[in-house]
């Protein structure tokens, strides 16, 4: 593939939407990690830079939400997207401010999901010298 | 039938105020009008009887004086009774007698049914004393007057004469001045009767009933009433007044209809904002649920979709299987439409009035609950950013919390001001949503029970109820939350247990406003966190 292998760390409670996930992502090439919660995320982050956060909002202990600006601090160079129950504008609107790239309404089709990681990976691309 | 018609007037008489008021009239004017007459009748009476006293003393005395003439010129006793004769024609004369000194009937001449007189008392008298005397007397024809005259005897002695004069004429005189006098009386009141009648029908009965006519007519709610005031007396006065008061009931009336049909429009507008917003909660809640295993669903099918051939006998399944989550991705979408309350439309708006609409909308559920509700606003707060609709229904929702959470007798506050006004000792509580501009901080006070921090953990999460079981919705708070979170405002809970709740509502003032200063602004950021 033409994609140099971009990494995707994938956070999401729901194990069949992880491996759903996982399944598509890895299928279009891209190096997929998975975490079922927060703590897993941040361990994950620790061991390694990705070049994307895909995340669930509503998760049992800290929230999408909640974890977002820290990892903005602490991996700025990583682009989150945000993915939510259809029609939570106000989350969406929180999300955008504390510097998520995207947003995802569940249930997304995988065209919108491939559109969300190559805009917010083109913008990051186009951005770094 | 006579009953009734007694009845009917009795009736009348009870009711018609212009009945009795001439039968009063009638009867006082009877009463002054009869002593009146009655007096003056007497005196005519008296003057009559005087009259013929005098009439009978005149003749009595002529009559002495002829007698004494004739006796002196030697007349007999039989010359007398025929000079007697032609006197006795006098109308009115019953008898003349002539006695001698010794009280003996000389002469004599008696009208026809007259008793013949004897000398009696009162002749005697007249003969010893030597003076006129006169009295009354009662005869079989009627009463009489005599009159005794005395007058010189040829022999220088004392005889008499008595003449009786019958008052029948007098008395007739009388009865006809009575009867006169009654009948023109009578002809008198009944036409003062009748023109009283006609006079206040014409002008006070028949005003008078279309002034009752109109009065009943507007207490039966035909507030368009008028009446016609072509006069400038009392009763034009009163139809003026009248209708200016009718006028004013009208406009009154108009008001408090319109004020009610507000009202309910504004409560039917809450409830059914309310009723949305529950099933917009509902629904959010659901869309939430399903999203994740739907989103599994539907990507697992166009994972396939990509590898599946077009032509593979199975591909209507997985079309099918496509085609039906987008169905049920498009149902969740229009309930979620439907129901959720649409984005606010944030314009500066002044606090106030939203808080006086909540309060006057639930003044009565308070009164009713024995429940003080004070409005404590101070003047000049700033204009704030905000969707009016919405944000009434957050402090409706916060009111409502705080009305059932105190009991009958306590009292609840909406206050403004930076600062809590529950003490921080004991003080639990609970921040929902970050502002990071200037606010204006809008309270809630109760005096309930309080909530455990436990309790106030679990205040914002939708279903959580410290109310009895079907009483609250468990939305009420989510729903202010996120409508304030909307606002880009936020929302604290203060408890302290057995003292009561304070709810504070922070929402952004309206550009161009003063901001607040600095420190405020991190003491509001440090609660946040």
């Amino acid at each position: 593939m033409a994609k140099q292998r971009r990494s995707i760390l994938v956070v999401d409670d729901d194990a069949e939407m992880r491996a759903l996930l996982l399944d598509v992502l890895r299928n279009e090439g891209y190096d997929v990690v998975e975490a079922k919660d927060g703590t897993e995320a941040v361990l994950a982050l620790r061991a390694r830079a990705f070049d994307l956060i895909l995340m669930d909002k509503n998760m049992p202990g800290p929230s999408g939400l909640d974890l977002l600006p820290g990892f903005r601090r602490v991996c700025p160079d990583s682009q989150v997207i945000l993915m939510t129950a259809f029609g939570d504008v106000p989350s969406y609107i929180e999300a955008v401010e504390k510097g998520a790239a995207e947003y995802l309404f569940k249930p997304f089709r995988m065209e919108e999901l491939r559109a969300a990681i190559a805009k917010a990976l083109h913008i990051d691309a186009q951005s770094r010298p | 039938m006579r009953g009734q018609w007694l009845r009917a007037i009795g009736n009348r008489l009870r009711h018609n105020l212009t009945t009795r008021l001439i039968i009063l009239l009638v009867l006082a004017l009877m009463v002054i009008t009869g002593i009146n007459d009655y007096t003056r009748l007497v005196h005519e009476r008296e003057q009559l009887v005087a009259q013929t006293q005098k009439d009978e003393r005149i003749f009595a005395e002529t009559l002495a004086l002829a007698v004494r003439y004739n006796l002196r010129r030697g007349r007999t006793t039989e010359e007398l009774e025929g000079l007697l004769e032609e006197i006795v024609a006098r109308p009115g004369l019953a008898a003349v007698v002539i006695y001698n000194p010794d009280a003996g009937v000389v002469a004599r001449t008696l009208a026809s049914g007259t008793e013949a007189p004897t000398p009696d008392d009162l002749v005697r008298r007249s003969l010893t004393q030597r003076e006129a005397v006169s009295a009354m007397a009662d005869s079989p024809s009627g009463r009489i007057l005599r009159y005794v005259q005395p007058f010189r005897w040829p022999g220088g002695r004392t005889a008499a004469i008595e003449v009786q004069q019958t008052l029948r004429e007098m008395e007739n005189q009388f009865r006809r001045a009575v009867r006169t006098t009654i009948i023109s009386r009578l002809l008198v009141l009944g036409l003062f009767v009748l023109s009283i009648v006609v006079l206040t029908r014409w002008s006070i009965a028949r005003p008078i009933r279309a002034l009752v006519a109109a009065a009943r007519a507007v207490g039966h709610g035909d507030l368009g009433q008028r009446i016609a005031v072509p006069r400038q007396d009392e009763i034009g006065e009163l139809a003026a007044e009248f209708n200016r008061m009718a006028e004013n009931l009208q406009t009154a009336n108009a008001e408090l209809v319109r004020q009610a049909e507000e009202r309910l429009r504004l409560e039917q507008e809450v409830q059914q904002t309310q009723k949305l917003a529950t099933v917009g909660m509902l629904a959010a809640e659901v869309a939430h649920e399903i999203g994740t295993p739907l989103n599994v669903i539907s990507g697992r099918a166009e994972v396939l979709d990509r590898v599946v051939p077009r032509d593979h006998p199975d591909r209507r399944n997985l079309d099918v299987i496509l085609s039906q989550a987008e169905r049920i991705k498009g149902i969740i979408r229009s309930l979620l439409d439907y129901t959720r309350p649409r984005r606010p439309t944030l314009r500066p708006e002044p606090i106030l009035p939203i808080i006086g609409r909540v309060a006057s909308l639930l003044m009565e559920r308070s009164q009713r609950r024995g429940v003080r509700l004070h409005l404590e606003m101070p003047i000049g707060l700033p204009s704030v950013m905000a969707d009016p609709e919405h944000l009434q229904q957050v402090f409706l929702n916060l009111v409502l919390n705080a009305l059932d959470a105190t009991e009958k007798g306590g009292a609840v506050r909406i206050t403004a001001g930076p600062d809590p006004e529950l003490p921080s000792e004991g003080r639990g509580s609970i921040l929902r949503g970050k502002a990071d501009t200037a606010t204006l901080a809008v309270h809630v006070i109760d005096e309930g029970k309080g909530l455990s921090a436990e309790e106030l953990n679990h205040a914002f999460e939708p279903f959580f109820s410290t109310k009895g079981r079907g009483q609250g919705t468990g939305l009420g708070l989510p729903i202010a939350e996120e409508i304030v979170r909307a606002h880009r405002g936020e929302i604290e809970m203060l408890s302290i247990q057995g003292r009561g709740t304070e709810v504070i509502v922070r929402i952004p003032v309206a550009d161009g406003e003063p901001l607040a200063p600095q420190p405020a602004k991190e003491e509001v950021s440090k609660d946040g966190r």
